[in-house]
């Protein structure tokens, strides 16, 4: 009973300190996928993520009410780092849905605006929002109206005017207009050098481990891709319960209860790598895979990767080792896809009708009356061949496909209960294979996963040169997950396959189910922004790239990858085999 | 003496004209609504040669380029095609949108664009020289996606090429008031506007908005709508047609032109 009386006295007396327009509140997740248009439309990094700031507290001075309900001490500001732009889940300031939602973009419009390297300072504050007032009259009006606003309804904001100080300073109340620093702004370029060195270490895991575990929302420095666990025994991993991982830059955590329970939350410890669902928990468990059938096909090679903050290559810095399953077995194509490889036919044969029209023959189909005019009208009839016909004959298409397919571990994920990922890529791959040798175009299957930089699996399932036949099938059946996707990597040598082909039209196709990741540092912008460079190699070399992939976050990199008209986004991956197809024969139409 | 609007985005006038004279052959990449139809037709005027457009499809076949038998009361007689009529008479023969045409198509140019400058045509048997005024001028926007189309490198490379972009801002508010007499306030917006969905191009919206489209929202202000309605009609609905973009977009314009309530 107490306790019911209390929190509904606490309740009463938060809402009645409360300054904010419950009823107005717009959502960051409502309106997320717009603010990041947005801010690309004002010139913003394409490669920066949007998400939800954490509390910020500061010590500010309250309202008697306030700190007698503990509101205010705590609060929600937009800010930004090297990585991502955060800003407050929710807002409600303002009476109005409208100015609450203004307030999004315009913080979104600042942080644009705002130098990342100068620590969000008043005067790069002022600077930014003078920059907006005057070239965008709808963001003077929402300017001059909220800031009346606010000083009405927040006297203590007019305090921080005067200052001298040019820091923004955790003491002043906090401007809901403007940018605030990153949370550890001072420990953030050290945690970058940290991370540039580490690249050159290769991850010396046997180096002691520091768990920064500051006081205070600060971030845990696991840099070195262990998400805080992988320096221990598997036995010792039980232990580690106490330390949360909320991980903030998760794309996925606008689950609403989450949201509010970590709202409520004192002070969440914040993990800074990107986990990518399916191995949140990376163990390098060092079993080399399938050891009985594969067969290594020479010692592996070289390739290069682009390391975006240096704006150079990596020379020969990653290895791949192709290989290929011997002793395979030939099989059919099962008899699940029978159905589904019939109506491709069917369609495929339709695909006919997209024939090319022969003049000039001796007999044929049709008379050609062109010909028949330039006969009539040539004065020496017996110099002119009497080839009066035409016939139609199927396009034959001078293209050359290759299929890169991301077998990585997270391939392992099921869709249904006994369907995983893997098993549609499986099924892509037979129905492809299968409807591409009916259309007769060239074509090579290959797949990969790796282990970091020291050996990234490069599996021939078919080669160009190799006639389609049971044995592909069996070799597409062995596939089995395997470790990581360094994608770049792998689209490298697929590029180097594919231009020593003689075809006119070259397409190289990814099957994917994820962002480029790997357990280093390729894992988050460093994946992205060498998966980019390798795309654009590609694209000098005279090669379509084109992804498709099963991944519903993918809308927020693969533009950015592969440009707007490049990938599709499947969101059913049971469609996956039938999809894949339809795909290939829209492209090449 | 030149009626067309043209103004140049840099070197371009120049070289056109040097390649004119020296009869080379030229080649225009470039994004849609850009002005190189704009370019070709002011070139046409200042250097005083006829201009024959050929808009490319898929079905152009090499007759249609270079002529046909037709049949009339007297039995057949020979029709130039557009090309054949450029060679023989002088002038520029402008192929729009070639990467459109078939690739066994445009192999019919390659003896026009190298140094030999006939046209054989099989059909009559005959080989015409080209005039000294011929001059052979092909285009294409590089920006669409399909792996069938595309240049021949070995016609590509008998072309001097010209990459053509959205003007500078400067110029293309210049262009803006020339073309529609709207104020220089507005341009300027106009221009701000486009500078920023530009940014957008490939990886949100299929292609960014064209110089053509700013003059449509300047001419269609002029005219006395409101600007923000003006934007939204000319510049982005015609953009996309995704929701989300379409919301951003709607913002972007209602911050720089107030919406009249």
């Amino acid at each position: 009973m107490d306790e019911k009386v209390g929190k509904f006295w606490d309740k009463y007396v938060t809402k009645k300190a409360s300054r904010l327009y419950e009823a107005e509140k717009v959502l960051f997740e409502e309106r997320a996928r717009s603010l990041k248009i947005f801010y690309h439309l004002l010139g913003g990094d394409k490669a920066k993520e949007l998400h939800i700031t954490d509390k910020r507290f500061l010590k500010t001075s309250r309202t008697l009410l306030e700190k007698f309900s503990g509101k205010g001490k705590s609060f929600f500001l937009a800010w930004q780092d090297e990585k991502a732009l955060y800003f407050p889940a929710s807002l409600s300031y303002f009476d109005d849905k409208n100015l609450n939602e203004m307030h999004y973009y315009w913080l979104c419009a600042m942080l644009a605006h705002v130098n990342i390297k100068s620590n969000a300072s008043i005067n790069e504050n002022k600077k930014a929002a003078n920059f907006l007032i005057e070239k965008y009259s709808g963001f003077k009006d929402f300017h001059t109206n909220a800031e009346a606003f606010l000083l009405e309804r927040y006297p203590e904001l007019s305090t921080i005017k005067p200052l001298n100080e040019d820091l923004l300073d955790d003491n002043s109340y906090p401007n809901p207009l403007w940018i605030y620093p990153s949370h550890s702004s001072n420990t953030m370029l050290l945690d970058f050098d940290d991370e540039e060195e580490m690249g050159r270490e290769d991850g010396k895991k046997d180096k002691t481990e520091e768990l920064k575990m500051k006081k205070k929302a600060e971030q845990i420095n696991d840099d070195k891709e262990t998400d805080g666990l992988l320096l221990f025994l598997p036995e010792s991993l039980m232990s580690l319960m106490e330390q949360v991982n909320v991980d903030r830059q998760e794309n996925d955590s606008f689950d609403e209860d989450a949201l509010y329970n970590a709202e409520d939350l004192d002070e969440i410890t914040l993990g800074k790598k990107d986990a990518n669902l399916a191995s949140r928990i990376k163990m390098d468990l060092d079993i080399s895979a399938n050891s009985a059938e594969d067969y290594p096909l020479g010692k592996g090679h070289f390739r290069d990767e682009w390391d975006y903050k240096k704006e150079s290559y990596l020379k020969n810095y990653v290895c791949i080792k192709p290989q290929i399953s011997i002793y395979v077995e030939a099989i059919e194509l099962p008899k699940r896809l029978e159905k589904m490889m019939k109506k491709i036919h069917s369609e495929l044969d339709l695909m006919e009708l997209d024939r090319i029209k022969i003049d000039n023959l001796p007999y044929g189909d049709e008379l050609n009356l062109d010909t028949w005019i330039d006969y009539k009208g040539h004065k020496n009839h017996s110099n002119h061949p009497q080839r009066f016909f035409q016939s139609y004959k199927k396009k034959t298409r001078d293209m050359a496909t290759l299929i890169l397919a991301d077998i990585s571990l997270s391939t392992e994920a099921g869709i249904t209960q006994d369907i995983r990922v893997i098993d549609m890529i499986k099924d892509s791959l037979m129905v492809f294979a299968e409807s591409l040798q009916r259309l007769q175009d060239r074509f090579s299957i290959y797949a990969f996963s790796s282990i970091r930089n020291k050996k990234v699996n490069f599996h021939i399932i078919k080669n160009f040169k190799e006639k389609y036949s049971d044995r592909v099938r069996g070799r597409i059946d062995l596939i089995k997950p395997g470790y990581y996707t360094r994608l770049g990597a792998a689209i490298r040598e697929s590029a180097k396959i594919l231009e020593k082909q003689q075809s006119a039209n070259k397409l190289l196709l990814i099957l994917s189910d994820g962002k480029p990741n790997d357990v280093d540092r390729y894992d988050g912008r460093y994946g992205i922004e060498d998966t980019k460079k390798a795309i654009e190699e590609v694209k000098q070399k005279g090669i379509t790239p084109f992804c498709i992939t099963i991944d519903v976050e993918a809308k927020e990199y693969l533009p950015y990858l592969f440009g707007r008209n490049s990938y599709a986004v499947i969101r059913d991956a049971k469609k996956l085999p039938k999809v894949v197809t339809e795909i290939y024969m829209n492209l090449t139409r | 003496m030149s009626n067309t609007y043209y103004l140049a985005q840099s070197n371009e006038v120049e070289l056109f004209e040097a390649a004119a004279s020296m009869n080379l052959p030229i080649l225009i990449k470039g994004p849609t609504g850009c002005g190189k139809t704009r370019f070709i037709e002011a070139m046409g005027e200042k250097l005083g040669r006829e201009v024959y457009t050929v808009v490319c499809h898929d079905d152009l076949s090499a007759a249609d380029l270079i002529g046909r038998h037709l049949i009339d009361e007297n039995g057949t007689f020979w029709q130039d095609g557009p090309l054949t009529k450029a060679v023989r008479n002088g002038g520029i023969c402008y192929l729009d949108e070639i990467i459109e045409a078939r690739k066994d198509t445009t192999v019919v140019l390659h003896s026009l664009a190298d140094y030999r400058r006939v046209l054989p045509i099989d059909r009559t048997g005959e080989v015409i020289e080209a005039h000294p005024d011929f001059m052979l001028v092909v285009s294409y926007n590089p920006g669409y996606q399909n792996v069938l189309k595309g240049m021949k490198p070995s016609t590509k490379q008998r072309f001097i090429s010209l990459s053509f972009n959205y003007p500078k801002p400067e110029i293309e508010k210049e262009v803006i008031i020339k073309e529609s007499s709207v104020n220089a306030a507005i341009a300027q917006k106009l221009v701000n506007i486009a500078g920023e969905i530009r940014r957008l191009s490939d990886s949100d919206i299929q292609e960014a908005v064209s110089t053509r489209l700013l003059i449509y929202a300047a001419k269609l202000i002029v005219k006395g709508f409101d600007p923000y309605q003006a934007c939204m009609h000319s510049i982005v609905e015609s953009l996309s047609d995704e929701d989300d973009v379409l919301e951003v977009l709607q913002k972007l314009i209602s911050l720089h032109f107030t919406k009249s309530a």
